[in-house]
């Protein structure tokens, strides 16, 4: 069993992640991942060029971490491995790979919608996107705020 | 005393702001820095507060070489 959880400045390379997780899982029968992308438009049309997450020094790894050890407690899973960006991040770029290794197929994508679900209200970060329009906060849509109540 | 504050707060006011209020709670800062910050006191009132990695409640007094810091709602990953 192991639980990855890693805040990452720079660019993030989900090929590498998944490189990573697959290396760690010799022995189970599947793995699932998610990558989120920087969406270029916002939910009201208007272009993004990039979004900015802001975080705290310590205590946004560490939500990271009790979502990534909460999911590995709940399921039957033998690896996760959450890396979540910070900082500024272009449109159409990686901001977060989530994946779960199992033996069976079925815990694997619970594990990571669940891990989704989580992070999306959880994590302890401040999104803004930045457009020509200047800036604007992202809160948790309502949709995010239901997908968190399916797990109790 | 040194507040830190993040997101729509430090946007709004400042990353890091120092403030005269030796012997206060942390309750009685939240009141200080809303009624000198209006247009965020709903976001202020939504925040949690933390002294040294830990979240504290309204009644903690804020020592004068702490740094207290303000959490507003987190967006999310």
């Amino acid at each position: 069993m192991s639980v990855t959880a890693l805040l990452e400045p720079q660019a993030l390379d989900p090929q590498l992640e998944l490189a990573e997780l697959t290396e760690a899982a010799r022995g189970d029968g599947a793995i699932v991942t998610f990558v989120g992308l920087a969406r270029p438009e916002s939910s009201s049309g208007e272009a993004v060029d990039a979004l900015v997450l802001e975080h705290h020094p310590t205590l946004t790894r560490q939500s990271i971490e009790d979502i990534a050890v909460g999911c590995a407690e709940r399921f039957d899973v033998s690896h996760v491995r959450v890396v979540h960006r910070c900082g500024t991040v272009p449109a159409g770029e990686p901001i977060l790979f989530a994946g779960a290794a199992s033996i069976h197929r079925r815990a694997a994508f619970d594990a990571v919608d669940y891990l989704m679900d989580r992070l999306k209200t959880e994590a302890v970060f401040w999104k803004r996107e930045v457009g020509d329009d200047g800036t604007k906060w992202i809160e948790p849509t309502e949709a995010d705020l239901v997908d968190r109540k399916r797990w109790g | 005393m040194r507040i830190r504050l993040y997101g729509r707060l430090a946007d709004a006011i400042a990353p890091e702001v120092h403030l005269a209020a030796a012997g206060c709670s942390v309750g009685e800062v939240r009141e200080l820095l809303a009624a000198e910050h209006a247009a965020v006191a709903r976001s202020l009132e939504a925040s949690r507060a933390v002294i040294a990695d830990s979240f504290v409640g309204e009644e903690r007094i804020v020592g004068e070489s702490e740094k207290l810091e303000f959490l507003p709602p987190v967006s999310g990953g």
